[in-house]
Formats: C-alpha cells, structure tokens, sequence
C-alpha cells in the first residue's frame, strides 16, 4: 500500500518536469516582448530595460531559464511578477477561491447527479427517467458559456436572487450561481454514468439472490444496487475535482471570480513566464494528487482492489 | 419420504401459466405445469435449458425476471395460493419459509459486503436474530455448511472464497431463517464433479437433518436420479412425465424422457467401437471415391471430393485400432507462472509438470481434471499458443517450439486447430457466420471466392446444418449450431488434429449428444486426431481412446479409457469416478 502512494508520488516528478517544460517553451516561443507590454504606452529607458532582463534572466536560453525556475520552485520561490508582486502570493489569494469554487461544485454535481439518476435508473423508461435524459442531453450539448449567461441573466438579473457577478465578496451564497454553472455539464454525466450503473447492478444475480432472501425492496435497492452502482462514479467525480479547477477559466470570467483560472488567463495574456508556468505546476501537482486520493478511495470502496 | 402421501402438500402448483411480454404480445414459456412437493421431500425439475424449469422455481417465490408474469394457474404453498397474495405478503414468503440456492456461485453474492454480513442480513431481515446474537448464528451457519475456521471465513469477501466454498455459504444463506422448502436452483453445475459432490452430500444431510423439502432444479438427469425421489421432466414449457424417479429412469414413457435418458453420457456411454468407425470410413471413402470418378467423368478435378484427408482414405491404415506414428508427442512439457509474491519477490507456480503423452493418427486421447489441473495450459501448449517452460511438443515429428518461420508458422496452424468451450464467445457477432467460415480460409490464401464458396457449403453440409445459415449472424443460431460453425470453421483447412477445449461443456445433454456423434463421425470420416479437454469424465467415455487424469499440474493416471474406467488404479480417478452422478443408478436397458 505505502509502496503504492510512494511510486504513484514519485511518478508526479517527470510528469511536473515535462509539463513546465512544454509550458516554458510555449510561453518563449509566444511573440511579442514582455517588457514592452509591462510598460503598455510609456517609454523605457535602457537602464529600466536592462535591470528588468537582469531580473526576469530574460537574456539566457529557454532550458537555463526553466532550470533557474526549478531551482527556485524547489524552495517555493515561483519568483516576482511582472506587477512585482511574489507569484506564491498570487496563488495563495487564488488558489482558496477556485478550490471552493470546484469544491461546491464537486458537492452540488455528486448530490443531484446520484439522487436524479439513481430514481431514473430505478423507474427505467417512466417520465422521470426520460426527462432526466433529455435535461442531461441539453446540458451536454449547449456550450457551457451559453448556460452561465442565461443563469445570470436570469436568477441574478431578472430575479436578483443572487448577485450577478462575484467580485471580491466570495461567501458562500455569493458562490452558489457560478459553482451550479461549473458542475452543470458533469452533473449531467454522473447522471447518466449513475442511471446505466443501476439498470445494470439491477439485474446482477446478487441482487435476485438478496430479493430471495426476503431482503425489502427498498434495502435490496440501497445496500446491494445503490452501493455497487458507485463505484465507477465515484472514479468519475474525483478525476472531475482537477477538471473543475482547470475548467474555472469560463466560469470565472462571467462571473468575475479571481481564482486561478482568471490568474492564468491574464498571465497568458501578459507573456509572464514565471505567472503561468507556476499555475501550471501547482495544477499539475493537484492532478496527480487528486487521483491517487480517487484510486485509493477506490480501494476502499471495492474489496477486490488491492493496490501491492 | 414414502408415507408422505397421507400428508397435506407443501407446495401444490396447478395449471401454472407464465408467459413473458415482447412488444404487445405474451410469449409463453410455462405451459400448464403441475408440481406437488411433499413436506421433507425432494422434487426434481429436469430439463434443458429453455425448457421453463427456472422461471417455474421463480415464479414461487415472484421473482421472474424482465417482463414474465403468471397468466394462469395457482401456486399454493401451505394452504395458501401465493398467486393471490399482495407483493409485500409474497416478500414475507421468501428467504422465511421458501429458501433459494442459486446457480453460480461467482456472481451470487455481493462482491462488495463481507461473506458474515450477508448471511446476516437474512438473519436480520427475516427477525431470526440481530446484532451480536446474529453474528454467532452466521459462524453456527458456515460451519454447518461445511466451512471450517467459519470465524475468520464469516469476515472475509466473496472474492477471497474458492467456487465451493461460495456455494456453501449460499447454502449457508438459503437456509439460515430454516425455511420449509429450499429450491435450489442448478446449485452445482458451476462446480467441479468432487466439489458437485460434496456439496450435494452436504446439502441433502442438512435438508433431511432440518426436515426440509428441496425442489431441485437440474439439467443432469443422473445427479436428479441420485438426489431425488420425485423426478418431473419439463419439456418447452410443459410437464411431459412425472413419477418417482426410479420409474422414470428405468421406465421411461415419453418419447422426450426415452430420449434424454439415452443421451446422458452419465448413464449410458460407450466409445463407439474401432470396428463401427472403420465401417464409417470405408463408407466414408467409397462414396467419395464415387464422388471423384463422377467429376472426373465431367472432365473436372476431385476438388469437391473433400479434403486431403478423405482422398488418401483408401491407403489408411490408421483406422481400427491399428497403431501408427504420433502425430503429437509432448515430452515433460513443464509450463511455470511467475506469480506475484511478497514484496519484490515473484512465487513459481508450476501449472504443468512434466506431462507426456502421445496422440495417434486417427485417435482420441483425452486430458481430464478439474479446474487448476493444467489441462487447458497443455492445450495452449499444443496449440503453439504458449511457450513451454521446458520439455517439448513434437509435431509430426518436429518439435514447434523451432518453428519460426511465418510461413512455417502458418502451416503448422492450418494442421492444428481449436474448438473453444464457449460458443457464445469464440465466434464474432458481427461476422456472418459465411464470413466466420471464410476467414481461415481467406487468411491462408486458399481458392478463389467460388471455391470457398463451395468449400464452407460442403463444410456446413459435414456439420450438419443447412446452407441457409450461412447468411446468419451468432445471435440468430442456438448454442448447438453455434458450436457446429465453430466445428466447421477448425475443419475449412483440413487439419489433421483438432484441440477440443471443454467443447461440449456448455451444451445441453442432447445437443451435447449430438455434437459427440458428429465428432465422431467426422474421426471416422476424415481421419481426424482429437486432443480433448474435459472436466466431465462421463463424456470422456463416449469419445476418448486414451484418457489422462491430470491433478495439480501432473499425470496422476495415463490409460486406456475402458481401462480407467472399469479398473482405475489412482486413488483420485476412483475418486473423480466416484463423484459422477447417478452412476449408482440402475438402468433397465
């Protein structure tokens, strides 16, 4: 088990050193001078420009500036933006937002989406079920960005439920539009990974057998279909967790939240290699992190797993 | 079991009808069936499958599957009709007073709960005990089933069990709330026939213990014979005979009963003799000899005259017992699996170990064991489909392992082919089965379209099943025709020996009967050489001329097969003789 965590733990180191690479290339290949854009409109003078390369290393080769960047991030040190401020502070007012935003998000999706295809897969065929599938299908194939807009025209305009926007007042009612927004479209899939998990465990022999026992409908249904049918959805929701923080980007720009899909878009924007590169590597560390924690769960979930 | 005539009936069902919804109509799978147990008697359904005898034990307890409902009849269960009852009234009935053993072990209990915990939700669930007085009885329970340290047994999960010993705790289950009536639904046909044993011995010592009446659904007419004193044959959704067991067997009336007693190998079974089998090919030769002169006369070649095989016919001299070459001859083929052990180190597991055998041109040698014997692995050795560890397989005199060559590899193929056990999944369901037929063909570059054309025509003509099915898909064709495809598809490149894996293991008595004649016939006709791989003993009987009994990887008994059978020398042949069912049974004929 311990064996296990180590390897998969150790395998995060080159896909960490890849990554960033990519990372760093693309960013250096990007056209443009930085330092131009960091002054927009005013002049530069030689000085100014030759400190700021002396900082940023923007005079040496791309691999000797990825290496001087791993050398910092081994201590923690993601360097200076170019607004000045520490990159780790940058991520530290980020991170917490988009956490919580994929954190509701992650809730709202498993909640709904279990209970909704749970009693869709138990009433195959009924109404229920074929709204169920016709909801999931619309969500699924309208654009994401479509759905966030209309939900805030909606309940934050018309109705004034909720503000329409987030700003800097991130509370959890504040959050509730954008996080249902988020989990909308993998709502949809647990959903429907749900219902066929059920009509499926519903017909397992296990389950006639428990029936023959004399075990209640309503037991049968909770202890033997219930139970068995989560164990490829929940694989499905914590390989989400990463893709709900990744995909924060939309999210985050209709409704002005400043996590860290919104600290990346602008890095990118800038050309601030140390910015970008950062988000990335601490993305990439939750990835790995988060579906070790799914494979293990998954263990625990299903006596047949054993990891050695 | 014999004064219980005075007694009022347990289970009385009459004119029971049942049918099952497709589109608007009801289609009818019990037709009127009849069924009276007696209380501590036990009742035997037998038929094949298909034949109602499941959905009959289901619809006593309600659970039908999809969309079958009765239509028609009444199932009274200690004076009540359960047919009138409420759905939640019929629950109170199941696991309480009506227990189930079901069919296959593997796939009955819940992989996800400890074994303990759900022996005791039915404790639970049934109000016979709860909490720690339930934990008790589930150990009291295991441990009447025959599972020893049940302490330790009742914590673990199904996966962690061996197939008996899940059968066991099923058994452990159905009877945990003591009902009246068990129906124990094919209990072992999952099993081994030393593990089918136990099991049933077990079985019948508790429910004649506990007093309790067992309908006992089977297919095999000898295990019927031997556990039960009441046989009802089932036949398309009807009852065609009933009676007392014994009567049947040695009297039967209907010609469907007459049928299946003289199909089941258990009971009957001989090889079909050398003499009869040179008759067969002598006939075999002439008519394709008359065949050829015919074609010749039309000024063509003897292509439609079969394969080379029939045309060197008359220069056999492999037939009628006569001894020849080998044409495969292992030597201490050893096969060693490197298994996944403590920390870094790997376990040696030695499946097979140092077999050797021979096959004669012409024969049928027969490798027998229970599952983990290492019959299948020599198999996949045979075949060239796995690299023995050491010792060799000679083929023809040449030992495969040197073949290297692709085109080398590709005649070797073409001498040697497989029949697998299932023929629901050796065969691609979205090939037709001409496409299925042809592919051996088309893959070694063998004739034009027209002559395979005609080729897979005359292949399905030797099987036995009409052109018309070339057109088919797997899933429009029974489990016996499928196997008849999966025959014709390892005879289009005329092999000279054919690796029949459990090939007639998943097949219906009768189909299996008629499936071992054709193999037969086919020996006879075109000089095949078997090696054959079976669990099932009795079948051995009808088609091996050399029989090997392999246990844990080793030849425990190599002979001739009317020697293993009428004087075994290992203590495990007696054994695996012994488990047989309904040997016991005497036959009138």
């Amino acid at each position: 088990m311990w064996r296990y965590i180590a390897k998969r733990l150790l395998q995060t180191v080159p896909v960490v050193l890849g990554s960033t690479l990519l990372i760093y290339a693309m960013v250096f290949l990007q056209p443009g001078d930085p330092i131009v854009a960091l002054f927009g409109e005013k002049p530069i003078s030689d000085a100014a420009r030759a400190q700021l390369t002396a900082q940023y290393n923007l005079d040496q080769p791309f691999l000797i500036q990825w290496l001087l960047f791993l050398k910092g991030a081994l201590v923690g040190d993601f360097g200076i933006s170019y607004s000045g401020q520490p990159v780790s502070d940058l991520i530290g007012r980020a991170l917490p937002i988009t956490f919580q935003l994929a954190v509701m998000a992650l809730i709202f999706e498993a909640i709904l989406g279990v209970v909704a295809g749970f009693y869709a897969g138990l009433r195959r065929g009924r109404i229920f079920d074929s709204t169920m599938l016709v909801v999931s299908l619309v969500v699924i194939a309208v654009p994401i960005f479509v759905l966030g807009f209309m939900m805030q025209l909606i309940f934050g305009i018309q109705l004034q439920w909720v503000p329409p926007t987030v700003g800097s007042n991130t509370s959890f009612t504040n959050m509730i539009l954008p996080a249902l927004v988020l989990g909308l479209v993998s709502f949809a899939y647990v959903l429907r990974l749900t219902r066929t998990s059920v009509i499926e465990n519903l017909t397992a022999d296990h389950v006639r057998t428990a029936r023959a026992h004399g075990v209640p409908d309503g037991m049968v249904n909770r202890r033997h279909v219930l139970r068995n049918s989560m164990i490829p959805v929940v694989t499905f929701l914590g390989a989400d967790l990463g893709a709900l923080m990744a995909g924060a980007v939309v999210t985050e720009g209709i409704f002005n939240i400043n996590g860290i899909g919104n600290l990346a878009y602008q890095a990118i924007l800038r050309g601030e290699n140390p910015t970008v590169v950062s988000v990335v590597t601490v993305m990439v560390i939750i990835y790995v992190v988060t579906s070790l924690a799914v494979d293990l769960l998954y263990a625990a979930l299903d006596p047949r797993i054993r990891y050695a | 079991m014999t004064a219980v005539a005075t007694e009022r009936p347990l289970l009385q069902i009459r004119d029971l009808h049942i049918a099952f919804t497709s589109g608007k109509k009801d289609v009818p799978a019990v037709r009127g069936v009849d069924l009276t147990v007696y209380p501590g008697q036990t009742v035997a359904i037998v038929g094949e499958s298909g034949s109602g005898k499941s959905t009959t034990a289901h619809a006593i307890i309600d659970l039908l599957p999809g969309t079958g409902h009765i239509t028609g009849g009444s199932i009274e269960f200690d004076g009540v009709d359960l047919t009138s009852l409420s759905a939640r009234k019929k629950r109170a009935y199941r696991g309480d007073r009506i227990g189930l053993v079901p069919q296959d072990p593997m796939s009955n209990l819940n992989p996800l709960y400890r074994v303990g915990t759900q022996i005791k939700e039915v404790l639970e669930v049934n109000d016979v005990a709860r909490g720690k007085a339930a934990d008790r009885r589930v150990v009291e329970l295991l441990e009447e089933a025959g599972l020893g340290d049940a302490e330790s047994r009742a914590r673990q999960y199904p996966h962690e069990y061996s197939g008996g010993m899940r059968q066991r705790a099923l058994i452990a289950a159905g009877l945990a709330a003591r009902p009246q009536l068990l129906i124990a639904d094919e209990p072992t046909s999952a099993l081994d026939v030393t593990v089918q044993k136990q099991i049933l011995d077990h079985l019948d010592g508790l429910t004649d213990e506990l007093g309790v009446a067992v309908l006992l659904i089977t297919h095999d007419l000898g295990l019927a014979a031997e556990r039960a004193d009441h046989l009802v044959v089932m036949y398309k959704g009807q009852v065609v005979e009933s009676g007392p067991a014994l009567q049947i067997l040695q009297d039967p009336q209907h010609p469907y009963s007459q049928r299946l007693i003289n199909s089941a190998p258990s009971l009957r079974s001989r090889r079909l003799m050398a003499r009869e089998r040179a008759e067969v090919r002598a006939e075999a030769a002439e008519t394709a000899l008359e065949h050829a002169e015919e074609v010749i006369g039309h000024g063509e070649g003897p292509e439609s005259a079969g394969s080379p095989s029939s045309a060197d016919a008359a220069s056999a001299d492999e037939f009628g017992g006569q001894v020849s070459a080998p044409v495969i001859r292992t030597t201490d083929l050893t096969k060693v699996f490197k298994l996944p052990g403590k920390g870094l180190a790997k376990r040696d597991f030695t499946a097979v170990d140092a077999v050797s055998f021979e096959l004669a041109r012409g024969t049928t040698t027969a490798i027998v064991g229970e599952s983990g014997s290492g019959k299948s692995t020599v198999a996949r050795m045979v075949l060239g489909l796995l690299e023995p560890t050491s010792g060799t397989v000679e083929f023809d005199g040449v030992d495969i392992t040197t073949i290297r060559s692709r085109a080398q590899q590709l005649a070797f193929r073409r001498r040697v082919q497989p029949v697998f056990q299932n023929p629901y999944a050796s065969l691609d369901p979205m090939y037709s089965i001409y496409r299925s037929i042809e592919e051996p063909l088309r893959l070694h570059g063998v004739g034009t379209g027209k002559e395979r054309e005609r080729k897979i025509r005359d292949l399905l003509d030797k099987v036995s099943l009409p052109a018309a099915v070339m057109s088919r898909y797997p899933n429009e064709l029974s489990g016996g025709q499928r196997q008849r495809v999966a025959i014709a598809r390892a005879l289009a490149l005329d092999p000279e020996v054919v690796v029949l894996d459990e090939a007639v293991s998943a097949l219906d008595v009768l189909v299996q009967a008629q499936i071992l004649k054709l193999l037969n016939d086919l020996q006879a006709e075109l000089g095949l050489s078997y090696l054959f791989i079976t669990h099932d003993l009795a079948v051995v009987r009808q088609i091996a001329d050399q029989v090997l009994v392999m246990q844990q990887g080793r030849v425990v008994e190599q002979a001739g097969s009317l020697e293993v059978f009428d004087s075994p020398r290992e203590e495990y042949t007696k054994r695996l003789l012994a488990a047989i069912p309904g040997r016991s049974v005497e036959l009138a004929s």
